[in-house]
Protein backbone atom coordinates (compact mmCIF):
# COMPACT_ATOMS: atom_id res chain seq x y z
CA UNK A 1 0.00 0.00 0.00
CA UNK A 2 2.46 2.10 0.67
CA UNK A 3 4.44 2.56 -2.60
CA UNK A 4 -0.01 3.11 -4.24
CA UNK A 5 0.22 5.83 -1.46
CA UNK A 6 3.93 6.94 -2.36
CA UNK A 7 3.25 6.84 -5.56
CA UNK A 8 2.61 10.88 -6.04
CA UNK A 9 6.26 11.55 -5.04
CA UNK A 10 6.97 10.00 -9.00
CA UNK A 11 4.88 12.69 -10.37
CA UNK A 12 5.55 16.23 -8.05
CA UNK A 13 7.43 17.04 -11.02
CA UNK A 14 4.76 16.80 -13.86
CA UNK A 15 2.69 19.72 -14.61
CA UNK A 16 -0.24 17.96 -13.93
CA UNK A 17 0.64 17.34 -10.39
CA UNK A 18 0.91 21.31 -10.30
CA UNK A 19 -2.81 22.28 -11.71
CA UNK A 20 -5.23 22.73 -8.68
CA UNK A 21 -6.92 19.88 -7.40
CA UNK A 22 -10.08 21.44 -7.06
CA UNK A 23 -9.86 22.00 -10.78
CA UNK A 24 -8.69 18.16 -11.37
CA UNK A 25 -11.39 16.36 -8.96
CA UNK A 26 -14.25 18.42 -10.53
CA UNK A 27 -13.32 17.87 -14.64
CA UNK A 28 -12.65 14.37 -13.21
CA UNK A 29 -16.03 13.86 -11.75
CA UNK A 30 -17.57 15.77 -14.59
CA UNK A 31 -15.74 12.93 -16.76
CA UNK A 32 -16.53 10.48 -14.94
CA UNK A 33 -20.33 11.07 -15.00
CA UNK A 34 -19.89 11.04 -18.93
CA UNK A 35 -18.34 7.28 -18.63
CA UNK A 36 -21.13 6.34 -16.21
CA UNK A 37 -23.78 7.42 -18.33
CA UNK A 38 -22.68 6.70 -21.67
CA UNK A 39 -24.42 3.90 -24.21
CA UNK A 40 -21.61 3.29 -26.20
CA UNK A 41 -18.27 1.15 -25.34
CA UNK A 42 -16.29 3.57 -27.59
CA UNK A 43 -16.19 7.05 -25.23
CA UNK A 44 -15.14 4.65 -22.00
CA UNK A 45 -12.68 2.71 -23.81
CA UNK A 46 -11.17 6.15 -25.24
CA UNK A 47 -11.28 7.96 -21.70
CA UNK A 48 -9.62 4.82 -20.40
CA UNK A 49 -6.45 5.04 -23.08
CA UNK A 50 -6.43 8.70 -22.18
CA UNK A 51 -6.41 8.39 -18.25
CA UNK A 52 -4.21 5.61 -19.03
CA UNK A 53 -1.19 7.37 -21.21
CA UNK A 54 -1.54 10.21 -18.77
CA UNK A 55 -0.49 7.55 -15.61
CA UNK A 56 2.39 6.87 -17.85
CA UNK A 57 3.09 10.54 -19.14
CA UNK A 58 3.14 10.95 -15.47
CA UNK A 59 5.76 8.62 -15.03
CA UNK A 60 4.45 5.91 -13.12
CA UNK A 61 6.27 3.00 -12.75
CA UNK A 62 4.42 -0.15 -14.27
CA UNK A 63 5.19 -2.24 -11.50
CA UNK A 64 2.67 0.45 -9.74
CA UNK A 65 0.62 1.05 -12.67
CA UNK A 66 -0.08 -2.78 -12.90
CA UNK A 67 -1.36 -3.18 -8.96
CA UNK A 68 -3.40 -0.01 -9.31
CA UNK A 69 -5.36 -1.39 -12.60
CA UNK A 70 -5.44 -5.42 -11.60
CA UNK A 71 -8.11 -5.83 -9.87
CA UNK A 72 -10.36 -3.54 -12.10
CA UNK A 73 -8.82 -5.33 -15.16
CA UNK A 74 -9.96 -8.57 -13.30
CA UNK A 75 -13.20 -8.27 -12.93
CA UNK A 76 -13.82 -5.77 -16.20
CA UNK A 77 -12.85 -9.22 -17.75
CA UNK A 78 -14.64 -11.59 -15.35
CA UNK A 79 -17.69 -9.63 -16.26
CA UNK A 80 -16.80 -9.46 -20.52
CA UNK A 81 -16.52 -12.93 -19.86
CA UNK A 82 -19.55 -14.36 -18.08
CA UNK A 83 -21.68 -11.80 -19.61
CA UNK A 84 -21.14 -13.22 -23.29
CA UNK A 85 -21.51 -16.50 -22.37
CA UNK A 86 -23.82 -16.63 -19.55
CA UNK A 87 -26.50 -13.54 -20.97
CA UNK A 88 -27.89 -12.49 -24.39
CA UNK A 89 -29.89 -14.44 -27.05
CA UNK A 90 -28.25 -14.37 -30.53
CA UNK A 91 -25.74 -16.83 -30.78
CA UNK A 92 -22.20 -15.71 -32.17
CA UNK A 93 -19.67 -18.50 -31.39
CA UNK A 94 -19.61 -21.36 -29.42
CA UNK A 95 -16.84 -23.32 -27.81
CA UNK A 96 -16.01 -26.24 -25.67
CA UNK A 97 -14.92 -26.79 -22.40
CA UNK A 98 -14.24 -30.10 -20.96
CA UNK A 99 -17.29 -31.16 -22.68
CA UNK A 100 -19.19 -28.43 -21.80
CA UNK A 101 -20.36 -26.77 -25.03
CA UNK A 102 -20.46 -22.66 -24.04
CA UNK A 103 -22.13 -20.70 -26.43
CA UNK A 104 -20.95 -17.02 -26.66
CA UNK A 105 -24.07 -14.17 -27.50
CA UNK A 106 -23.51 -11.09 -29.54
CA UNK A 107 -25.29 -9.42 -27.28
CA UNK A 108 -24.17 -10.47 -24.33
CA UNK A 109 -20.72 -9.30 -25.82
CA UNK A 110 -21.76 -6.16 -26.25
CA UNK A 111 -23.36 -5.43 -22.78
CA UNK A 112 -20.44 -6.81 -21.03
CA UNK A 113 -17.98 -4.46 -23.72
CA UNK A 114 -20.01 -1.60 -22.18
CA UNK A 115 -19.57 -2.66 -18.54
CA UNK A 116 -15.77 -3.64 -18.87
CA UNK A 117 -15.31 -0.17 -20.50
CA UNK A 118 -16.91 2.05 -17.77
CA UNK A 119 -15.11 0.06 -15.31
CA UNK A 120 -11.63 1.01 -16.79
CA UNK A 121 -12.87 4.38 -17.94
CA UNK A 122 -13.88 5.49 -14.05
CA UNK A 123 -10.34 4.01 -12.78
CA UNK A 124 -8.44 5.25 -14.76
CA UNK A 125 -9.56 8.65 -14.34
CA UNK A 126 -9.23 8.11 -10.57
CA UNK A 127 -6.11 6.63 -11.26
CA UNK A 128 -4.88 9.90 -13.05
CA UNK A 129 -6.39 12.07 -10.08
CA UNK A 130 -4.57 9.23 -6.92
CA UNK A 131 -1.23 9.59 -9.18
CA UNK A 132 -1.28 13.25 -9.54
CA UNK A 133 -2.62 14.76 -6.49
CA UNK A 134 -1.38 14.64 -3.01
CA UNK A 135 -3.90 13.04 -0.15
CA UNK A 136 -4.08 16.08 1.64
CA UNK A 137 -4.59 18.67 -1.85
CA UNK A 138 -7.47 16.62 -2.50
CA UNK A 139 -9.20 16.66 1.42
CA UNK A 140 -8.49 20.46 0.89
CA UNK A 141 -10.32 19.97 -2.51
CA UNK A 142 -13.43 17.82 -1.16
CA UNK A 143 -13.63 20.69 1.96
CA UNK A 144 -13.71 22.86 -0.83
CA UNK A 145 -16.67 21.36 -2.64
CA UNK A 146 -18.53 21.38 0.75
CA UNK A 147 -17.82 17.33 1.88
CA UNK A 148 -18.91 17.72 5.20
CA UNK A 149 -15.38 18.66 6.86
CA UNK A 150 -16.04 16.19 9.75
CA UNK A 151 -15.85 13.60 7.34
CA UNK A 152 -12.55 15.43 6.06
CA UNK A 153 -11.01 15.65 9.63
CA UNK A 154 -11.68 11.76 10.16
CA UNK A 155 -9.89 11.38 6.87
CA UNK A 156 -6.88 13.02 8.14
CA UNK A 157 -6.81 11.66 10.99
CA UNK A 158 -6.95 7.76 9.34
CA UNK A 159 -4.33 8.91 7.04
CA UNK A 160 -2.04 10.29 9.53
CA UNK A 161 -1.77 7.11 11.76
CA UNK A 162 -2.78 4.25 9.07
CA UNK A 163 0.51 3.53 8.84
CA UNK A 164 1.37 3.55 12.43
CA UNK A 165 -1.33 1.11 12.92
CA UNK A 166 0.05 -0.93 9.83
CA UNK A 167 3.84 -0.91 11.71
CA UNK A 168 2.30 -2.01 14.54
CA UNK A 169 -0.02 -4.64 12.76
CA UNK A 170 2.87 -6.04 11.56
CA UNK A 171 5.42 -6.26 14.77
CA UNK A 172 2.34 -7.90 16.70
CA UNK A 173 1.50 -10.18 13.44
CA UNK A 174 5.13 -11.29 13.58
CA UNK A 175 5.50 -11.64 17.13
CA UNK A 176 2.40 -14.21 17.02
CA UNK A 177 4.07 -16.25 13.55
CA UNK A 178 7.54 -16.58 15.64
CA UNK A 179 5.16 -18.06 18.52
CA UNK A 180 3.10 -20.50 16.28
CA UNK A 181 0.38 -18.41 16.66
CA UNK A 182 -0.98 -19.11 13.04
CA UNK A 183 -0.20 -23.22 13.45
CA UNK A 184 -3.70 -24.82 12.59
CA UNK A 185 -6.86 -23.22 12.00
CA UNK A 186 -8.39 -22.43 15.60
CA UNK A 187 -4.87 -20.98 16.48
CA UNK A 188 -4.76 -18.61 13.59
CA UNK A 189 -8.22 -17.70 14.20
CA UNK A 190 -7.76 -17.09 17.97
CA UNK A 191 -4.47 -14.84 16.88
CA UNK A 192 -6.34 -12.90 14.47
CA UNK A 193 -8.67 -11.78 16.85
CA UNK A 194 -6.10 -10.93 19.31
CA UNK A 195 -4.28 -8.90 16.53
CA UNK A 196 -7.82 -6.99 16.11
CA UNK A 197 -8.25 -6.44 19.92
CA UNK A 198 -4.47 -5.27 20.36
CA UNK A 199 -5.12 -2.65 17.05
CA UNK A 200 -8.03 -1.34 18.58
CA UNK A 201 -6.34 -0.96 22.13
CA UNK A 202 -3.68 0.92 20.35
CA UNK A 203 -5.71 2.99 18.61
CA UNK A 204 -7.48 4.25 21.85
CA UNK A 205 -4.51 4.51 23.78
CA UNK A 206 -3.15 6.57 20.48
CA UNK A 207 -5.98 8.74 20.56
CA UNK A 208 -5.56 9.98 23.88
CA UNK A 209 -1.95 10.88 23.70
CA UNK A 210 -2.87 12.62 20.31
CA UNK A 211 -5.54 14.63 21.62
CA UNK A 212 -3.14 15.79 24.77
CA UNK A 213 -0.71 16.46 22.51
CA UNK A 214 -3.17 18.65 19.92
CA UNK A 215 -5.15 20.10 23.01
CA UNK A 216 -1.51 21.37 24.62
CA UNK A 217 -1.07 23.23 20.91
CA UNK A 218 -4.58 24.71 21.00
CA UNK A 219 -6.82 22.13 19.76
CA UNK A 220 -10.61 22.93 20.39
CA UNK A 221 -12.19 20.43 18.29
CA UNK A 222 -12.02 22.02 15.29
CA UNK A 223 -8.83 21.56 12.76
CA UNK A 224 -7.75 24.54 10.87
CA UNK A 225 -9.81 25.39 7.65
CA UNK A 226 -7.53 24.34 4.26
CA UNK A 227 -6.61 27.11 3.00
CA UNK A 228 -6.93 27.59 -0.70
CA UNK A 229 -4.97 29.75 -3.39
CA UNK A 230 -7.29 31.38 -5.71
CA UNK A 231 -8.17 29.26 -8.69
CA UNK A 232 -6.05 29.82 -12.00
CA UNK A 233 -8.04 31.15 -14.81
CA UNK A 234 -5.60 29.31 -17.24
CA UNK A 235 -6.09 26.35 -15.16
CA UNK A 236 -10.24 26.50 -15.10
CA UNK A 237 -10.28 27.50 -18.52
CA UNK A 238 -7.87 24.43 -19.72
CA UNK A 239 -10.01 22.23 -17.85
CA UNK A 240 -13.54 23.54 -19.01
CA UNK A 241 -12.14 23.37 -22.66
CA UNK A 242 -10.65 20.02 -21.91
CA UNK A 243 -14.07 18.51 -20.36
CA UNK A 244 -16.44 20.09 -23.33
CA UNK A 245 -14.22 18.72 -26.35
CA UNK A 246 -14.70 15.48 -24.42
CA UNK A 247 -18.32 15.92 -23.97
CA UNK A 248 -18.78 16.92 -27.44
CA UNK A 249 -16.60 13.70 -28.99
CA UNK A 250 -19.01 11.82 -26.67
CA UNK A 251 -22.03 13.24 -27.94
CA UNK A 252 -20.71 12.70 -31.50
CA UNK A 253 -19.83 9.24 -30.64
CA UNK B 1 -3.08 -7.84 2.12
CA UNK B 2 -0.31 -6.73 4.61
CA UNK B 3 1.98 -8.93 3.18
CA UNK B 4 1.59 -7.06 -0.07
CA UNK B 5 1.35 -3.76 1.61
CA UNK B 6 5.10 -4.28 3.28
CA UNK B 7 6.71 -5.99 0.78
CA UNK B 8 8.70 -2.89 -0.06
CA UNK B 9 10.02 -3.06 3.43
CA UNK B 10 12.71 -5.20 4.84
CA UNK B 11 10.79 -8.71 5.71
CA UNK B 12 10.70 -9.24 9.22
CA UNK B 13 12.17 -12.67 10.97
CA UNK B 14 9.40 -15.26 10.50
CA UNK B 15 8.88 -13.65 6.78
CA UNK B 16 5.52 -13.27 5.35
CA UNK B 17 2.81 -10.81 5.83
CA UNK B 18 -0.66 -11.10 7.36
CA UNK B 19 -2.72 -11.88 4.28
CA UNK B 20 0.07 -15.18 3.01
CA UNK B 21 0.14 -16.26 7.04
CA UNK B 22 -3.54 -16.08 6.64
CA UNK B 23 -3.74 -18.58 3.53
CA UNK B 24 -0.80 -21.09 4.97
CA UNK B 25 -3.09 -21.39 8.30
CA UNK B 26 -5.23 -23.12 5.41
CA UNK B 27 -8.16 -20.33 5.13
CA UNK B 28 -11.25 -21.80 3.80
CA UNK B 29 -11.02 -20.58 0.33
CA UNK B 30 -13.16 -22.69 -2.06
CA UNK B 31 -12.50 -23.90 -5.61
CA UNK B 32 -15.62 -25.40 -6.07
CA UNK B 33 -15.25 -24.74 -9.87
CA UNK B 34 -18.19 -25.76 -11.35
CA UNK B 35 -19.73 -22.25 -9.65
CA UNK B 36 -17.82 -20.94 -12.49
CA UNK B 37 -20.43 -21.95 -14.84
CA UNK B 38 -23.03 -20.18 -13.10
CA UNK B 39 -24.36 -16.98 -14.77
CA UNK B 40 -23.60 -14.36 -12.03
CA UNK B 41 -21.76 -11.48 -12.38
CA UNK B 42 -18.22 -10.82 -11.17
CA UNK B 43 -17.46 -8.03 -8.69
CA UNK B 44 -15.79 -7.42 -5.76
CA UNK B 45 -17.87 -7.41 -2.20
CA UNK B 46 -16.66 -3.50 -2.78
CA UNK B 47 -18.80 -2.71 -5.83
CA UNK B 48 -16.02 -1.64 -8.72
CA UNK B 49 -16.19 1.85 -10.39
CA UNK B 50 -18.22 1.88 -13.51
CA UNK B 51 -20.61 -1.28 -12.61
CA UNK B 52 -23.00 0.96 -11.76
CA UNK B 53 -24.55 2.84 -14.21
CA UNK B 54 -25.47 6.49 -13.15
CA UNK B 55 -28.92 6.83 -12.13
CA UNK B 56 -28.08 3.75 -9.74
CA UNK B 57 -25.12 5.37 -8.14
CA UNK B 58 -26.45 8.62 -7.75
CA UNK B 59 -29.64 6.99 -6.25
CA UNK B 60 -27.84 4.54 -3.28
CA UNK B 61 -25.67 8.19 -2.83
CA UNK B 62 -29.02 9.71 -1.75
CA UNK B 63 -30.55 6.84 0.25
CA UNK B 64 -27.26 7.53 2.35
CA UNK B 65 -27.80 11.11 2.72
CA UNK B 66 -30.17 11.05 5.67
CA UNK B 67 -27.70 8.42 7.32
CA UNK B 68 -24.19 9.89 7.15
CA UNK B 69 -26.10 13.63 8.59
CA UNK B 70 -27.54 11.60 11.26
CA UNK B 71 -23.91 9.92 12.01
CA UNK B 72 -22.13 13.43 11.64
CA UNK B 73 -24.79 14.99 13.99
CA UNK B 74 -23.87 12.30 15.98
CA UNK B 75 -20.38 12.52 16.07
CA UNK B 76 -20.44 16.18 16.44
CA UNK B 77 -22.12 15.85 19.66
CA UNK B 78 -19.79 12.94 21.07
CA UNK B 79 -17.11 15.29 19.92
CA UNK B 80 -18.34 18.43 21.99
CA UNK B 81 -18.14 16.31 25.41
CA UNK B 82 -15.21 14.91 24.43
CA UNK B 83 -12.05 16.50 22.41
CA UNK B 84 -10.93 12.71 21.71
CA UNK B 85 -13.93 11.43 19.70
CA UNK B 86 -12.53 12.79 16.30
CA UNK B 87 -8.76 11.20 16.95
CA UNK B 88 -10.65 8.11 17.89
CA UNK B 89 -12.94 7.47 15.43
CA UNK B 90 -10.46 8.58 12.65
CA UNK B 91 -8.10 5.53 14.12
CA UNK B 92 -10.72 3.64 14.48
CA UNK B 93 -11.52 4.26 10.32
CA UNK B 94 -7.57 3.21 9.87
CA UNK B 95 -8.30 -0.18 11.86
CA UNK B 96 -11.22 -1.09 9.68
CA UNK B 97 -9.47 -0.37 6.78
CA UNK B 98 -6.56 -2.25 7.87
CA UNK B 99 -9.33 -5.19 8.21
CA UNK B 100 -11.62 -4.42 5.12
CA UNK B 101 -7.90 -4.26 2.87
CA UNK B 102 -7.32 -8.44 3.57
CA UNK B 103 -8.43 -10.09 0.15
CA UNK B 104 -9.57 -13.64 0.40
CA UNK B 105 -9.87 -14.65 -3.45
CA UNK B 106 -13.37 -15.74 -4.64
CA UNK B 107 -12.86 -17.81 -7.67
CA UNK B 108 -16.62 -18.30 -8.23
CA UNK B 109 -17.35 -14.63 -8.62
CA UNK B 110 -13.53 -13.57 -10.34
CA UNK B 111 -12.49 -11.28 -7.94
CA UNK B 112 -11.43 -10.88 -3.78
CA UNK B 113 -13.48 -10.83 -1.28
CA UNK B 114 -12.29 -9.41 2.41
CA UNK B 115 -14.12 -9.02 6.36
CA UNK B 116 -15.82 -5.73 6.69
CA UNK B 117 -14.78 -4.45 10.19
CA UNK B 118 -18.01 -2.76 10.80
CA UNK B 119 -19.87 -5.05 12.90
CA UNK B 120 -16.35 -4.36 15.56
CA UNK B 121 -16.82 -0.57 14.72
CA UNK B 122 -20.48 -0.52 15.95
CA UNK B 123 -19.91 -2.12 18.56
CA UNK B 124 -17.31 0.34 19.93
CA UNK B 125 -19.19 3.65 18.84
CA UNK B 126 -22.39 2.42 17.36
CA UNK B 127 -23.74 2.67 14.26
CA UNK B 128 -24.51 5.93 13.00
CA UNK B 129 -20.59 7.06 13.66
CA UNK B 130 -19.66 3.71 12.10
CA UNK B 131 -21.44 4.38 8.95
CA UNK B 132 -19.29 7.66 8.65
CA UNK B 133 -15.96 5.05 9.02
CA UNK B 134 -17.28 2.92 6.37
CA UNK B 135 -17.70 6.40 4.24
CA UNK B 136 -14.26 7.52 5.05
CA UNK B 137 -12.05 4.20 4.90
CA UNK B 138 -14.53 3.35 1.41
CA UNK B 139 -13.15 6.60 -0.19
CA UNK B 140 -9.59 6.72 0.53
CA UNK B 141 -9.52 2.81 -0.71
CA UNK B 142 -11.60 4.04 -3.85
CA UNK B 143 -9.09 7.19 -4.15
CA UNK B 144 -5.98 5.44 -3.68
CA UNK B 145 -6.01 1.06 -3.85
CA UNK B 146 -9.48 1.37 -6.72
CA UNK B 147 -10.94 -0.83 -4.06
CA UNK B 148 -14.43 0.35 -4.82
CA UNK B 149 -14.56 4.01 -6.44
CA UNK B 150 -16.22 7.23 -6.59
CA UNK B 151 -19.06 6.81 -7.92
CA UNK B 152 -20.08 3.64 -5.83
CA UNK B 153 -19.25 5.47 -3.02
CA UNK B 154 -22.62 5.39 -2.20
CA UNK B 155 -23.98 1.63 -2.71
CA UNK B 156 -20.97 0.44 -0.56
CA UNK B 157 -21.29 2.44 2.21
CA UNK B 158 -24.84 1.52 2.21
CA UNK B 159 -24.22 -1.74 2.27
CA UNK B 160 -21.03 -1.86 4.42
CA UNK B 161 -21.89 1.55 6.44
CA UNK B 162 -25.31 1.35 7.31
CA UNK B 163 -26.91 -2.12 6.73
CA UNK B 164 -23.56 -4.07 7.96
CA UNK B 165 -23.22 -2.02 11.07
CA UNK B 166 -26.89 -2.11 12.05
CA UNK B 167 -27.38 -5.68 11.57
CA UNK B 168 -24.79 -5.99 13.69
CA UNK B 169 -25.20 -3.39 16.28
CA UNK B 170 -28.51 -4.83 16.62
CA UNK B 171 -27.13 -8.35 16.89
CA UNK B 172 -24.96 -7.89 19.45
CA UNK B 173 -27.47 -5.37 21.89
CA UNK B 174 -30.26 -8.41 21.44
CA UNK B 175 -27.86 -10.51 22.63
CA UNK B 176 -26.29 -8.46 25.36
CA UNK B 177 -30.08 -7.91 26.46
CA UNK B 178 -31.08 -11.41 26.83
CA UNK B 179 -27.95 -12.52 29.21
CA UNK B 180 -25.17 -13.57 26.16
CA UNK B 181 -21.66 -13.30 26.82
CA UNK B 182 -19.31 -10.85 25.27
CA UNK B 183 -17.70 -13.38 23.63
CA UNK B 184 -20.85 -14.86 21.89
CA UNK B 185 -22.58 -11.54 21.28
CA UNK B 186 -19.54 -10.51 19.62
CA UNK B 187 -19.26 -13.37 17.36
CA UNK B 188 -22.95 -13.63 16.39
CA UNK B 189 -22.45 -9.24 15.59
CA UNK B 190 -19.80 -9.91 13.48
CA UNK B 191 -21.21 -13.08 11.87
CA UNK B 192 -24.59 -11.07 11.18
CA UNK B 193 -22.81 -7.72 9.90
CA UNK B 194 -20.73 -9.87 7.57
CA UNK B 195 -23.07 -11.51 5.95
CA UNK B 196 -25.66 -8.46 5.51
CA UNK B 197 -23.54 -6.56 3.92
CA UNK B 198 -22.66 -9.17 1.68
CA UNK B 199 -26.59 -9.66 1.10
CA UNK B 200 -26.96 -6.32 0.56
CA UNK B 201 -24.00 -5.71 -1.82
CA UNK B 202 -25.75 -8.42 -4.00
CA UNK B 203 -29.30 -6.88 -3.99
CA UNK B 204 -27.59 -3.15 -4.70
CA UNK B 205 -25.67 -5.26 -7.76
CA UNK B 206 -28.58 -6.96 -8.92
CA UNK B 207 -30.37 -3.80 -9.46
CA UNK B 208 -28.09 -2.05 -10.86
CA UNK B 209 -26.99 -4.14 -13.87
CA UNK B 210 -30.43 -6.42 -14.26
CA UNK B 211 -31.53 -4.42 -17.39
CA UNK B 212 -34.74 -6.69 -18.44
CA UNK B 213 -33.90 -9.53 -16.50
CA UNK B 214 -36.14 -10.88 -13.72
CA UNK B 215 -34.00 -9.41 -10.47
CA UNK B 216 -34.49 -12.09 -7.54
CA UNK B 217 -33.15 -14.65 -9.51
CA UNK B 218 -30.29 -12.39 -10.28
CA UNK B 219 -29.90 -11.63 -6.55
CA UNK B 220 -29.93 -15.56 -6.05
CA UNK B 221 -27.27 -15.82 -8.76
CA UNK B 222 -24.96 -13.40 -6.92
CA UNK B 223 -25.92 -14.90 -3.49
CA UNK B 224 -24.47 -18.02 -4.60
CA UNK B 225 -21.66 -16.69 -6.17
CA UNK B 226 -20.23 -15.29 -2.89
CA UNK B 227 -21.39 -18.15 -1.02
CA UNK B 228 -18.63 -20.85 -1.10
CA UNK B 229 -15.98 -17.66 0.60
CA UNK B 230 -18.90 -15.89 2.31
CA UNK B 231 -19.97 -18.78 4.41
CA UNK B 232 -16.21 -19.18 5.79
CA UNK B 233 -15.51 -15.26 5.91
CA UNK B 234 -18.47 -14.10 8.01
CA UNK B 235 -17.55 -17.22 10.40
CA UNK B 236 -14.16 -15.41 10.54
CA UNK B 237 -15.16 -12.14 10.73
CA UNK B 238 -17.24 -13.10 14.22
CA UNK B 239 -14.35 -15.13 15.67
CA UNK B 240 -11.99 -11.41 14.57
CA UNK B 241 -14.97 -9.38 16.60
CA UNK B 242 -15.25 -11.69 19.23
CA UNK B 243 -11.60 -12.22 20.01
CA UNK B 244 -11.11 -8.37 20.09
CA UNK B 245 -14.50 -7.67 22.24
CA UNK B 246 -12.83 -10.37 25.04
CA UNK B 247 -9.32 -9.18 24.68
CA UNK B 248 -10.52 -5.68 25.46
CA UNK B 249 -12.81 -7.11 28.42
CA UNK B 250 -9.52 -9.15 30.00
CA UNK B 251 -6.90 -6.12 29.32
CA UNK B 252 -8.76 -3.33 29.13
CA UNK B 253 -12.65 -3.21 30.09
CA UNK B 254 -11.99 0.74 30.94
CA UNK B 255 -12.43 0.88 27.48
CA UNK B 256 -15.39 -0.97 27.02
CA UNK B 257 -17.17 1.03 29.73
CA UNK B 258 -16.19 4.17 28.12
CA UNK B 259 -17.68 3.32 24.79
CA UNK B 260 -20.52 1.93 26.62
CA UNK B 261 -20.56 -1.61 25.72
CA UNK B 262 -20.61 -2.84 29.18
CA UNK B 263 -21.33 -0.84 32.14
CA UNK B 264 -18.89 -0.55 35.12
CA UNK B 265 -20.65 -3.08 36.86
CA UNK B 266 -19.75 -5.62 34.58
CA UNK B 267 -15.82 -4.44 34.60
CA UNK B 268 -14.10 -7.74 36.24
CA UNK B 269 -13.77 -7.22 40.27
CA UNK B 270 -16.21 -5.25 40.46
CA UNK B 271 -18.81 -7.24 40.34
Amino acid sequence: MHHHFNAYRHHAAHPLASVDARVKLVSALALLVMVLSSQGVAFPLAVAALGLALCLHLGTPLRILALRFSEPLFIAVMVLALKTFFSGTIPMFSIGVAGWELVGHRDGLAAGLLIAGRILGGVSLLAVVGFSTPFTELMAALSWLRVPQVLVDIALFAWRYLFLLLEDAQVVYNAQKNRLGYVGCRRALSSLGTLAGVLVIKAFDNSQSITTAMVQRGYDGAMPASVHRPLRAVEVGSAFLLVSAIAVLRLMS
Amino acid sequence: MLGKLHNMRVPAPGGGGLGRGIAAAGWPVSIATVFLFLPSPAHAMHISEGILPFPWALAWFVVLVPFLALGIRQLNALAREDLSMKPLVGLLTAVVFIISCMPIPVPTAGTCSHPCGTGVSAILVGPMVSVIIAAVSLLIQALFLAHGGLSTLGANTLSMGVVGSFAGWFAFRALRRVGGSLALAGFIAGLVADWATYATTSLLLALGIRGESPLWPLVVKIVIAFLPTQLPLGILEGVITAGMVTLLYRKRPDLLVKMRVITEKEVPGNA
